[in-house]
């Protein structure tokens, strides 16, 4: 039954994404919005084609290299300010409106910022950090604390330290809302990369875009965007298996 | 006989959910628990049984009054990992087996982990063969029978159980009753049991407490029957009346 429903749910799916690449490629071919949308099958073209495809390939790893390391970077202090503040509860009005004030702070305001801070090739990973930190926090502070009350009380009763307790119970019971948070901190990396690569980054596909844009290479222009989507609905794809995954592992 | 008593002294708490607002949970309370002895708390729902219970186990602090086990206060005998727990909800780890559950209680208390005790335990509660089993593969019986093993691991001077098979079915509980009597027969430690049920009451301890709403005690019952106890005693006038005459106190 629910492998039929699948079964059908993956097939709505293709025949979605075929509709919606015909619909591309005929107003390509119709040239309805004129030159500036090409044809899916003359983005494929000028994607794979030898003069771009080395300079679209070298460019994405450096994109994915900013993106990855943002994503561990300001996961990996999102986590810890997480388990921070629920060792010492007192920390957490004042975590949690830095939290915020990190949220709120458009990214493209903080960008000069960053270059003259940091450098122009660290802008990239750097933004990708902030923009997944909020994610993150907000997943791993509310994963911790969405664990069973009972469970707690049990542990507690045991005469659990606050720390055991992290480690045996909110930590574990985090984990799948940790890869929720994953799924929406996937794409925002790969945002406050491309973003950073904006602001002058020696490399990466926020660069090809930029330059193509000014020197109308629209075709080259698109073949990015489309290499960019695919590889952040990639990681979207693998932080889902993760999520599916660890909701089996740690939920009853 | 072993394990320590209990001294509960003009014990009385309170909640303010909100302002102007004060909840009475239990209004003035003397109960004193011999060491080794079986004590049952029935009353009807909000009476304050499980407030009363929490605060043996130190999970909240009492707004006055004392509560003295073995001459310590209920925290001490906590941070000593002294106390052994099970609630109506089994509160297993979800995504440990049941030997790993098992082993939590020494983990928690910084032990190392006593594996033959471990399988002793799960052998006394008849859960040999489901050492690797998670709890969503077991049945609620045998959920409650590793919440019950889990609270023996440390041979604890106090047991507090909880509703521990409110949530199970007649034929069910009434095996566990009879289970829990073969297995606090040996070892005789000072517990209180909070039920709904009379018949489990009065099946399983020595003393059993009528309270009243809100959170005082009405009657306190000698439970004539001597030990070891067998289904038999189920059968029996004695006991029927005794289980009628405390069913009509419940009744408002």
């Amino acid at each position: 039954m629910t492998q039929s429903r699948t079964t059908t749910s993956a097939i709505y799916a293709v025949v979605g994404l075929l509709l919606f690449l015909s619909l591309w490629q005929w107003a390509g071919k119709a040239a309805v919005a004129g030159p500036v949308l090409p044809a899916v099958s003359d983005v494929a073209l000028t994607l794979f084609s030898p003069d771009n495809f080395p300079l679209l390939t070298r460019s994405a790893f450096a994109t994915l290299a900013s993106a990855a390391k943002g994503l561990l970077l300001g996961g990996s202090l999102a986590v810890l300010l997480a388990i921070v503040m629920r060792l010492v509860p007192p920390l957490r009005p004042g975590l949690d409106r830095l939290a915020l004030l990190v949220n709120a702070t458009p990214p493209i305001a903080l960008g000069p910022i960053l270059i003259v801070v940091f450098s122009r090739s660290q802008t990239p990973t750097v933004l990708a950090g902030i923009q997944v930190f909020f994610l993150l926090y907000v997943a791993a502070s509310s994963g911790m604390a969405a664990s069973s009350p009972t469970l707690r009380d049990v542990m507690t009763a045991f005469g659990a330290s606050r720390w055991k307790r992290l480690v045996h119970l909110e930590l574990p019971s985090a984990l799948p809302h940790l890869a929720s948070g994953l799924k929406a901190a996937v794409s925002a990396s790969f945002i406050g990369a491309i973003l950073g690569e904006w602001f002058g980054a020696p490399q990466g596909l926020g660069l090809v875009i930029l330059n193509a844009m000014q020197n109308f290479q629209i075709r080259l222009m698109w073949a990015a965007v489309t290499m960019a989507v695919a590889m952040s609905l990639t990681g979207f794809l693998i932080a889902t298996a993760l999520e599916k995954a660890l909701a089996r592992r740690f939920s009853r | 006989m072993s394990g320590a008593g209990i001294e509960i002294r003009n014990l009385a708490k309170r909640y303010t959910p909100r302002r102007g607002v004060i909840i009475e949970a239990i209004r003035h309370l003397d109960l004193t628990v011999a060491a080794g002895e079986f004590l049952a708390i029935v009353g009807p729902s909000g009476c304050g049984k499980s407030t009363l219970l929490h605060l043996v186990a130190g999970l909240e602090p009492p707004s006055s009054g004392s509560i003295f086990i073995g001459g310590a206060v209920p925290r001490e005998l906590v941070d000593r990992h002294r106390l052994g727990i099970a609630f109506q909800d089994s509160a297993l780890l979800p995504w440990l087996s049941v030997e790993s559950n098992l082993a939590l209680p020494f983990k928690l208390a910084g032990l190392s982990v006593d594996r033959n005790r471990v399988l002793k335990l799960i052998e006394l509660v008849g859960l040999q063969g489901f050492e690797r089993a998670r709890p969503s593969q077991l049945s609620g019986g045998m959920r409650q029978r590793a919440a019950i093993a889990r609270s023996l691991c440390l041979d604890p001077d106090v047991l507090l159980l909880d509703e521990p098979f409110g949530a199970l079915d007649a034929v069910t509980r009434r095996r566990l009753n009879i289970e829990l009597e073969l297995i606090w027969r040996d070892r005789a430690i000072t517990t209180m049991l909070v039920t709904h049920s009379v018949e489990e009451a009065l099946f399983l301890s020595d003393r059993t407490v009528v309270m009243e709403t809100p959170g005082a005690i009405a009657h306190v019952v000698e439970v004539p029957f001597s030990r070891p106890r067998t289904p038999e005693l189920l059968r029996r006038e004695e006991f029927h009346r005794l289980t009628d005459q405390i069913t009509l106190w419940l009744q408002p």
